[in-house]
């Protein structure tokens, strides 16, 4: 029997970065494939190849046996291949029977939509599948997971041999991902191939019948789900033991963490990014959190009973938190569960409607959107380290802002932080995802003095990049005499449990913390996924 | 990790788009039976033939341009999008003649500085409605800024058919501001005056602000990115909007007021022929650039000021001339994408 997709030596290149590296995949009709790997692994791109949305450089991509060839996109649908896409592709202004019709050929005739019947077959359709979409509402309207439920339903009106969905779990709250493996079952039993593209493996383990594992572009593992435990796929998604005190993530491979430090102690103007006695990062695993230093205890934020209910989807429910200097306090939490208002708040840049809060008078805040939020992507690296220092006077004279000063630092910052640019003069928008969170890095430790607030701060880095960022924010929080306190907020719980000396998880607007024995995944992750946070103290 | 910069410098944008608009206008007065070159010819005379030709032409006409295509480049540089400058204008005009009129016995030193003052300030008043609608409500300032020129366009023919008509009453016009008021010529024995040099010092003081003060940066990120200059800047992009907006106004409502105490003297209807909207493609020939505004200013006055001649020497209706312009502003906009595709390609597929 032809199998729904195969793909064979598939290679894909963007500019220097190999994508995909002669990468092998299958997939039976009928079966839920989970696609594994870290971000940056390239299942993304293995999943926009299948669907004709990428060509590959080399390799060949079959469907149901026969050749996708040249033939893109059309070509694709036309073998029976949809994706869902992880941002989704709606008319917010259309309805959902609208927004159903707009890509179906079926719904449309020569004057326009409204193909006689095709109403009655869209019902049908979403009927058979259990999937309760709210056809005459207009998308813009709907929920999250409404919204989802569309597009599901809008890749699966045609012939369906494979569908594609690419990370489809990011934007779900756990007790929503059971409805949507439901559906996805469902849709398997019809005969569909499923390729599940995600980074969570619990998620993974509980839907799919087979799992396939990337790692920076090539393929390491296929296998039964039933047959794999959750520790052989996260070992082989990082390429190294992810517990007990081995030699963390990707070991050796970027010269280690050992390389940081270097910078002076007290010169706030030129470098002095972290101090001499970084610690091996991959060390500071989860049984070896060090115990809190003797004088540390020194508060440098609080929050009490903050409340944040106005003006953002997700509300902070009376959240309370210290921090102290030289310790790192990670927040692991699935996304959207009130870290960017958390963020936002401890970063001074929003005022909560109610509760207590002392914050430093400057913060540094390393945002989880680097383009849009961390850079200026058409200023030079000095511009974009100027957004933080422009307005002290160390870096006036006079009415002029002292471009040289600011050269400097930035020329420091290049240094310490291993930027790989020409020059200070280099515009952030053409670095590579490492390079630019590297400067974003740098320039808010400058901040640093007091406390530092990194969102998800490895976020799409490759392994490298990751380490080299964990390790200086290791670095920054033990180094000097009076160093900063950090909160790490991350949805990685590897990050979490690597950094953090002490635990909370962020589930619907509120933090529970996390007692040091129950420093493991398995418990932390029970408090992410299971706890419904109405529950906590 | 490429830094492989994928756009051509300012300079050489401009030169290309204007090489490429000449290509394109010379086939096109071909096919139309004029000879390019001949035309060509008597528009260069027209412009830069003589001294007098060059200063109390093309420098003249540059003026409005000039100061127009300062406050487009402001405002465009904090992305705001001015399209009002032209209303600005005629604001600034308004108030010059007013307050002038207003004072008859007073001295130069003390009416000149008035009627500019009260023409910027105009100007930021008419560009406060729009501001105050985009950055409270959201309203998009392209449409708004568009149709508060139309607002000040009619207001104008109004006030000159009407309350400000001259005491004569024969023409739709205002009386003549006292000579007082008139602004003192820049080169004796020429037409140029006062007015383009005020241009000039408003262009290096914009550069100057924006490329070497804390504020103009603030300005630039907002420009590239609010999110970011919010972010990462922490400071707040709607202070920043308005005063990038309001200063734009103001430029704009100065074009008015020194065209009216420099050159006309009095308010008529039809005093600007849309420098406000060629102001536009002044600013985007030059990057946004103040300094290179001076001299895409000087292109445009120069096309202004050869077209006459074009007409009256080679027979080519003026109005060629508004095609060349408008040609500018597509092969700018063409040339720079056109080159960033070629670059593009290869890097990313």
């Amino acid at each position: 029997m032809a199998g729904a997709l195969r793909l064979s030596g598939v290679t894909r290149r963007f500019g220097p970065v190999t994508a995909l590296d002669e990468v092998d995949f299958a997939l039976a009709p009928g079966e839920i494939h989970g696609l594994l790997g870290e971000n940056g692994a390239g299942k993304t791109t293995l999943a926009r190849v299948a669907a004709g949305i990428l060509a590959p450089d080399a390799g060949q991509v079959e469907i149901g046996g026969e050749p996708l060839g040249a033939g893109g996109v059309g070509g694709a649908r036309a073998l029976g291949v949809s994706m869902v896409h992880q941002h989704f592709s709606l008319v917010p202004r259309f309805t959902g029977f609208e927004n159903v019709a707009l890509f179906d050929a079926a719904a449309w005739t020569r004057r326009g939509m409204g193909s006689p019947g095709y109403r009655e077959r869209v019902e049908a359709r979403a009927e058979e599948l259990g999937l309760e979409v709210q056809l005459d509402v207009p998308v813009g309207r709907m929920g999250v997971v409404e919204r989802q439920r569309v597009e599901i339903l809008k890749a699966l009106m045609g012939e369906t041999r494979v569908l594609l969905l690419d990370e489809p779990t990011a934007v779900l709250a756990p007790q929503e991902v059971e409805g949507l493996f439901a559906v996805l079952r469902q849709v398997a039993r019809a005969g569909a191939g499923i390729v599940l593209v995600a980074h969570k493996l619990d998620e993974v383990l509980a839907a799919a019948d087979r799992v396939t594992v990337l790692r920076r572009g090539r393929w390491v593992l296929t296998g039964e789900a039933a047959g794999v435990s959750a520790r052989e796929l996260a070992e082989a998604m990082v390429g190294a033991g992810v517990d007990g005190g081995g030699g963390g993530v990707g070991g050796g491979d970027a010269g280690g963490p050992g390389t940081v430090g270097g910078g002076g102690e007290d010169v706030p103007k030129s470098g002095g990014m972290v101090g001499e006695d970084a610690p091996k990062v991959g060390a500071a695993g989860a049984e070896q959190a060090p115990e809190p230093r003797a004088g540390d205890d020194v508060e440098v934020a609080r929050l009490r009973a903050v409340t944040v209910s106005t003006g953002g989807p997700i509300p902070l429910r009376g959240v309370s938190m210290e921090v102290r200097r030289g310790e790192i306090l990670g927040i692991a939490g699935v996304g959207g569960n009130g870290q960017r208002t958390l963020a936002a708040v401890l970063a001074g840049m929003r005022r909560p409607d109610s509760g207590e809060v002392q914050l430093p008078e400057e913060v540094g805040w390393i945002p989880q959107d680097r383009s849009e939020e961390g850079l200026v992507n058409e200023f030079t690296i000095s511009e974009n380290v100027a957004l933080a220092v422009h307005g002290s006077d160390d870096y006036r004279q006079g009415p002029w802002l002292d471009w040289a000063s600011v050269g400097e630092t930035a020329a420091a910052l290049v240094r310490d932080m291993d930027v790989r640019a020409d020059s200070p003069a280099t515009p952030a928008g053409v670095l590579s995802g490492g390079n630019q969170q590297k400067v974003v890095t740098g320039r808010e430790f400058l901040r640093s003095g007091n406390l530092l607030v990194a969102e998800s701060p490895t976020r799409g880095l490759d392994v490298k990049a990751t380490i080299a960022v964990r390790a200086r924010i290791a670095a920054l929080a033990r180094s000097g005499e009076r160093p900063p306190g950090v909160v790490l907020i991350s949805a990685d719980l590897d990050e979490i449990l690597e950094l953090s000396d002490r635990i909370a998880v962020m589930v619907r607007g509120r933090l529970i913390p996390v007692p040091r024995e129950d420093h493991n995944p398995t418990a932390i992750g029970e408090r992410m996924l299971s706890a419904r946070g109405d529950a906590a103290p | 990790m490429s830094t492989r910069s994928h756009a051509l410098t300012p300079a050489l944008t401009a030169a290309t788009a204007l090489l490429a608009t000449l290509a394109v206008a010379a086939a096109l007065l071909a096919l139309g039976g004029y000879p390019p070159g001949d035309a060509f010819a008597a528009l260069f005379r027209g412009a830069f033939g003589t001294w007098d030709r060059f200063v109390s032409f093309t420098l003249v006409r540059a003026t409005p341009l000039l100061l127009t295509g300062l406050a487009v480049a402001l405002a465009f540089k904090a992305r705001v999008w001015n399209i009002g400058a032209e209303g600005q204008l005629h604001a600034g005009a308004l108030a010059a003649v007013a307050v002038a009129v207003a004072l008859p016995g007073a001295p130069g030193l003390l009416v000149i500085p008035a009627a500019l003052l009260a023409a910027a300030a105009a100007g930021a008043l008419w560009a406060s409605g729009p501001a105050a609608m985009k950055t409270g409500m959201g309203v998009g300032e392209v449409i708004t800024t568009l149709l508060m020129n139309f607002v000040a366009l009619f207001m104008a023919q109004f006030l000159v058919q009407g309350p400000l008509r001259e005491s004569r009453g024969v023409f739709n016009q205002t009386d003549e501001i006292p000579p007082a008021a008139h602004l003192p010529d820049l080169i004796p024995g020429t037409r140029l005056h006062l007015g383009f040099l005020v241009g000039l010092l408003i262009a290096v003081a914009l550069w100057l602000y924006l490329t070497r003060t804390p504020g103009g940066f603030r300005l630039r990120a907002v420009g590239a990115s609010p999110r970011a200059a919010e972010v990462s800047g922490r400071f707040r992009a709607q202070p920043v909007v308005w005063l990038a907006f309001l200063a734009s106004g103001a430029v704009a409502g100065l074009a008015g007021g020194v065209q009216v105490a420099g050159v006309t003297h009095r308010m008529y209807e039809g005093l600007s022929p849309g420098w406000g909207y060629t102001a536009i493609a002044v600013a985007l020939l030059a990057r946004l650039n103040p300094l290179a505004v001076v001299v895409t200013a000087i292109v445009f006055g120069a096309l202004s000021a050869g077209g006459g001649a074009m007409q009256r020497d080679a027979g080519v209706p003026e109005v060629w001339v508004r095609g060349i312009e408008a040609l500018v502003i597509l092969a700018v906009l063409t040339v720079d994408r056109s080159w960033q595709a070629l670059a593009g390609r290869g890097s990313r597929g």
